[in-house]
Formats: structure tokens, C-alpha cells, sequence
């Protein structure tokens, strides 16, 4: 049992393993779980991009499509299935399904077979997060459209679809979600927050286990379609939670664990620039989004939706500008402080540079958390109004079409905020520490060179605070 | 296992093809009731296009099921002063759409109009309807 707990509170190796409930075990071992969550959300998406194409340039506020995705998805994805569930989206996301199909030959049972498709190997230099943030980066460029009009949403999710579907022609497996899906990055970042994990349970059974079936397969199960080792899994982030490992796995020894919050942070595997520049750009992107979609500059309003052309390049200089060099810079500043203050001159900068950028993961939740809070609260009322009215036709299936917008708790809006900001900044402080006495090997050093980060912390979770409600 | 993967694949085409068909066939049904003659109007400032269509034809002595279809962001309204609309009309929010009916009783042109304060092209949101 580790003596290190959370806050003085919570043993970082406490476990609660869900599947040890036997109807658990049973549905995530069955071969219709997840398919059945992903045929549903099939639907969904099939009714948003009918929504996002028919309902064409009207506004967004009345439109499935956009208030699914962006007020209802995207808030979903913030406040629970993220921080709490880890990556359980990827587990009922239903756009690599035509792929999966092609590359599997069958739905729901499981072909053993020569996959179909070309099977290519996803290049060894783009095995990373690389792609991912620029094609997240790219996206936001076009913020200002997909909230308020449909069309952009339904172009946007149909090139996601289309482009799910011919990787998975081209390449092995869930090459897609793994190294390009948009949603799959900040998910997998973010992951290592979550209070969910997908773990062996017993590593001397996999270890006797020669046959590695959780990887290569069998006729009960795929081999893991990420391309991972189940049998070693050490954190969150690639892990796209799809249960193959439970169905292929003959000791039962795969286990669906809830734990404290945040401890991937601490594992010290497959660090890299990449996954820094993925905690710098969610930064980035959060005060951006905040900026011009809640903010009351009208002027940002006007450059991010296109008002002049020159209006939109200025924002998609800037944007991109601070996403992935300024804040870079000034990260990169204070890591050199550390290194200075700490008085280590074996570590390297770059690894101080990369270890702390890991303490960004929990203020940027809590930045998006609490920006979310600005979304759902305000918006929420009109989902009621688009579930009984989709298209905007005219419809009242549920009889709640007249159902007005109302703004609900708005006046604790500002205290949600705050309080959110406040929490996710102590979970960085103390990930920080511990960050810091992984990166320098003598105590001292560790307690001087967190100085600057801490100070760091403090001044990002400072100015967020005053953003959202200074 | 093969029927397992029949349902599969059954409930995967309901999703997909099933969906579309349902929600058009539900839409098509839905404007063709019999009883009226149904019209789609756009309504948009002067200055992003004005209404659409700008003409409205309908035949005489039938029944009239309006939408009118806001797909700006801000607030338009609708007059027809020459017939008596079924539910009278304030506002129409954006991207609201509302639905009114009336009785196209009268033959000629008649005018309608945005009620709201739109743009400062406001008054120039007019359109006509045609009864022959």
C-alpha cells in the first residue's frame, strides 16, 4: 500500500474496480457492448448532419445539429466524460464504425480472418500527437461558424467521418483515432485526469500468459484495435477504451478500475514534446474561445466570425501565434528557472520543459470545465426546444417546442467558474510538487526549482480567474 | 453468430438509411395534408437577401399553412394585414420558426411585412401575395 495520498486524503493507489459486479463483467464482455451504444450515437450524428445540412445558414440556437454537438457533446465531454469516465467517448463513438466494417469484414462477431483493406502501417515519424494538435488548431480557426451555422457544423463532422473512413481503408486498425481524430487528442490529454482506468488486474498472469491474446486477438475478441499491449497498460491517454481486451482475454484479468483523479500525470511513460504542445494549445485555445465566444469584445466577436477578411487573419495570426509560441515561450521561460533555482545541472531543460508541462493537464480542464459552465448554463433551455423540433419545421414531438429560452442559474454562473478554477489549480499544485521530485533527484532541488512553476500556476489560474469573472 | 450479425447490421441500416427515410417521409406526409396548401418564407433583412420567396402564389378559397423560417440572429416579424392569420403573430425569435394558417379568400396581391424593428433596411422587408 503507497503512503503517498491525494491531499492527505486518498490513498493514489486506491482502486474500485467496477467489473468485480459480475453484470458489469457480463456486458463488457459482450459483443454488443459497446456496439449498441455506437449504432445509437450513429443515429444521432446521422440526425445532426441532416440537421446541419437542412438547416443551412440559419442560426444555430434552433438547430439539433449545433446544440447536440457544441452546447450538449461538447459540455458532456467537459464536466463528466472526461474528467470522470476518462475516455468512454472513444468507447460509443460511432464515426469509425465504416471503417472498423470494412477492416473487420462483420459488425458484431469477430473475424479472424485477413483484414480487409490496405492495412498500411501509420509512418513512424507521425506516431504521435502532432497531427492531432494541428488538425485541432486548424479546426477552431473556424469557431465562429460552427456555432451559428449549421452548415459549418455538418461540413466539419462530415469530413471527420469521411476521413475516419478512408484511414481506416488505408491504414491498420484505429490509425485515425489514434493519431489524427481531432476529439481523440485533448480526450487522451486529459485522460490522465480521469478517475477511470482500463488495467490488468493480476500483471503475473499476463506475464504467464505467453499468448498475448488482448493484442493479437482471438475468436472472442480483436486484438487491441490501438495498437497497445493491454497487458501493460500504464496510463490513460492512447487507451481508446473500445473493452476488446475484456472479450479476448481468457483469465478475466482486465479490470475497469475508478481511482483518484489525476494519477497518470505521474507516470513517467511516453513523455513527450508532443503531448506538451497539446496542454499549451488547450491553454491557448481556452482563453481564445473565452475571448471572443464569451468575452464582451464585440470587435474579437466580429474578427473570429469573418466580418472582414483582414478582421479573420489577424485572429488566426494571433491565435495560432500564442497557442503554439507564446505560451510555449513563457512555459519554457519558467522552466528555465526551475532548472536555474533548483542548482541540478545534470537534469536537462528539456526535460523540465516537458515533466512540468504535465501540470498544465488539471488547470486546463478546469479552465474548459468552467468555460463550459458558461455554455451550458445560458444555452441549455433550447435543447429541450430542438429535441421535439430538429429541423426547425415545425415539429413538437415531445411537446416541447414552446418551451422559451430560459437562462438557468446564470447568477451563479461567475462563483461556478471561480470555484472550478480554484480546484483544478490545487490539483496542479500538487501534481506539480510531485512532478518536481520526479524531475530533480535530491529533495532541495525539487522545493526550489517547483518555485517558479508554482508561480506560474498561479499567475495562469490568476488571469483565467480574472477572464472569466474579474 | 450469423443472426447476431443479421441484427447487426439491420439495426446499423435503421440508423442510417432507415433515419433519413423516416424524417423525410415525416416531413413529406406532414406537408401534404390535404387540407392546405403549404408555404415555406424565409425571413431575411433587406440587406442578407429579404424574404424568400418574395412572391407567394396561392390558389383562391384554400386554406394556407405558413412557416416562416428565421435564420437570422435577430429578431423578425410577420403581417399579412389584408387576412386574418391563425395564430396572430408578435415576434418570430431568431431561428425560431413559426406556423400560421389562414384562408386565401380574397383574389389579388397582397402585401406582408416584417413588424419588427430588423436592420436599418427594415422597412424595405416587404414581400407579396398573390391569390388567383
Amino acid at each position: 500500500m503507497s503512503k503517498d495520498k491525494l491531499f492527505g486524503l486518498i490513498d493514489m493507489d486506491w482502486r474500485f474496480e467496477l467489473t468485480k459486479f459480475k453484470l458489469i463483467r457480463a456486458l463488457f464482455k459482450s459483443r454488443w457492448f459497446p456496439l449498441l451504444p455506437i449504432i445509437f450515437n450513429l443515429f444521432i450524428f446521422v440526425i445532426i448532419l441532416l440537421a446541419g445540412l437542412l438547416g443551412g445558414y440559419s442560426a444555430g440556437n434552433y438547430n439539433f445539429g449545433i446544440m447536440i454537438v457544441w452546447i450538449l457533446w461538447w459540455v458532456m465531454l467537459m464536466f463528466v466524460l472526461v474528467p470522470v469516465f476518462s475516455r468512454t467517448w472513444c468507447l460509443m463513438c460511432p464515426f469509425p464504425i465504416f471503417g472498423d466494417w470494412v477492416q473487420r469484414g462483420a459488425l458484431f462477431g469477430v473475424n479472424i480472418g485477413k483484414p480487409g483493406g490496405l492495412n498500411l502501417k501509420w509512418p513512424k515519424a507521425l506516431k504521435n500527437m502532432w497531427v492531432m494538435n494541428i488538425f485541432f488548431l486548424v479546426t477552431t480557426f473556424f469557431s465562429g461558424f460552427f456555432t451559428v451555422r449549421p452548415l459549418a457544423t455538418f461540413i466539419l463532422l462530415g469530413l471527420i467521418i469521411l476521413l475516419a473512413f478512408i484511414m481506416g481503408l488505408i491504414f491498420e486498425k484505429r490509425s485515425f483515432c489514434l493519431y489524427v481524430c481531432p476529439v481523440s487528442g485533448f480526450q487522451g490529454l486529459y485522460s490522465q485526469f480521469g478517475m477511470a482506468e482500463i488495467r490488468s488486474k493480476e500483471p503475473q498472469v499476463c506475464k504467464e500468459h505467453k499468448l498475448k491474446t488482448c493484442y493479437l486477438g482471438n475468436e472472442k475478441g480483436y486484438g487491441c484495435p490501438w495498437l497497445l499491449t493491454p497487458f501493460n497498460f500504464k496510463k490513460n491517454t492512447y487507451c481508446g477504451m473500445c473493452l476488446e481486451c475484456f472479450k479476448s482475454c481468457p483469465y478475466d484479468n482486465m479490470a475497469f478500475n475508478l481511482r483518484p483523479p489525476g494519477v497518470d500525470l505521474l507516470v513517467d511513460e511516453k513523455r513527450g514534446l508532443d503531448e506538451a504542445w497539446k496542454s499549451f494549445i488547450m491553454l491557448g485555445i481556452a482563453m481564445v474561445f473565452f475571448l471572443s465566444m464569451q468575452g464582451p469584445w464585440g470587435v474579437l466577436k466580429d474578427m473570429v466570425r469573418a466580418s472582414t477578411l483582414k478582421g479573420y487573419l489577424t485572429f488566426i495570426g494571433v491565435h495560432t501565434f500564442f497557442s503554439l509560441l507564446i505560451i510555449p515561450a513563457v512555459f519554457l521561460f519558467f522552466s528555465y528557472l526551475s532548472k536555474v533555482l533548483s542548482g541540478n545541472k545534470e537534469v536537462s531543460l528539456k526535460k523540465v520543459f516537458i515533466n512540468f508541462s504535465y501540470t498544465l493537464i488539471p488547470i486546463g480542464l478546469g479552465a474548459w470545465i468552467a468555460f463550459s459552465f458558461g455554455i451550458i448554463l445560458p444555452n441549455g433551455s433550447y435543447i429541450l426546444h430542438i429535441l421535439s423540433d430538429p429541423f426547425s419545421w415545425g415539429w413538437n414531438l415531445f411537446g416541447t417546442k414552446g418551451i422559451p429560452w430560459t437562462p438557468v442559474f446564470t447568477h451563479l454562473l461567475g462563483y461556478l467558474q471561480g470555484i472550478t478554477l480554484l480546484v483544478f489549480y490545487l490539483f496542479s499544485l500538487v501534481y506539480g510538487f510531485r512532478l518536481s521530485l520526479q524531475t530533480y533527484p535530491k529533495f532541495q532541488e525539487a522545493k526550489r526549482g517547483w518555485l517558479p512553476i508554482c508561480a506560474l500556476l498561479t499567475l495562469t489560474t490568476l488571469a483565467f480567474l480574472w477572464l472569466y469573472i474579474g | 453468430m450469423k443472426r447476431n450479425e443479421f441484427v447487426a447490421v439491420t439495426l446499423m441500416i435503421l440508423s442510417t438509411i432507415g433515419a433519413i427515410f423516416a424524417v423525410s417521409s415525416y416531413e413529406f406526409y406532414r406537408r401534404r395534408t390535404p387540407e392546405y396548401f403549404f408555404v415555406e418564407l424565409i425571413a431575411r433583412s433587406p440587406n442578407n437577401g429579404n424574404w424568400y420567396p418574395k412572391e407567394i402564389k396561392v390558389p383562391y378559397g384554400k386554406k394556407v399553412k405558413l412557416h416562416i423560417r428565421n435564420i437570422e440572429t435577430v429578431s423578425h416579424g410577420f403581417a399579412l394585414p389584408d387576412f386574418e392569420l391563425e395564430p396572430e403573430i408578435n415576434e418570430i425569435k431568431a431561428g425560431e420558426v413559426l406556423e400560421v394558417t389562414f384562408t386565401a379568400d380574397k383574389k389579388g396581391e397582397f402585401p406582408f411585412m416584417c413588424t419588427v424593428w430588423c436592420s436599418e433596411e427594415h422597412l424595405r422587408m416587404s414581400g407579396k401575395l398573390i391569390v388567383e
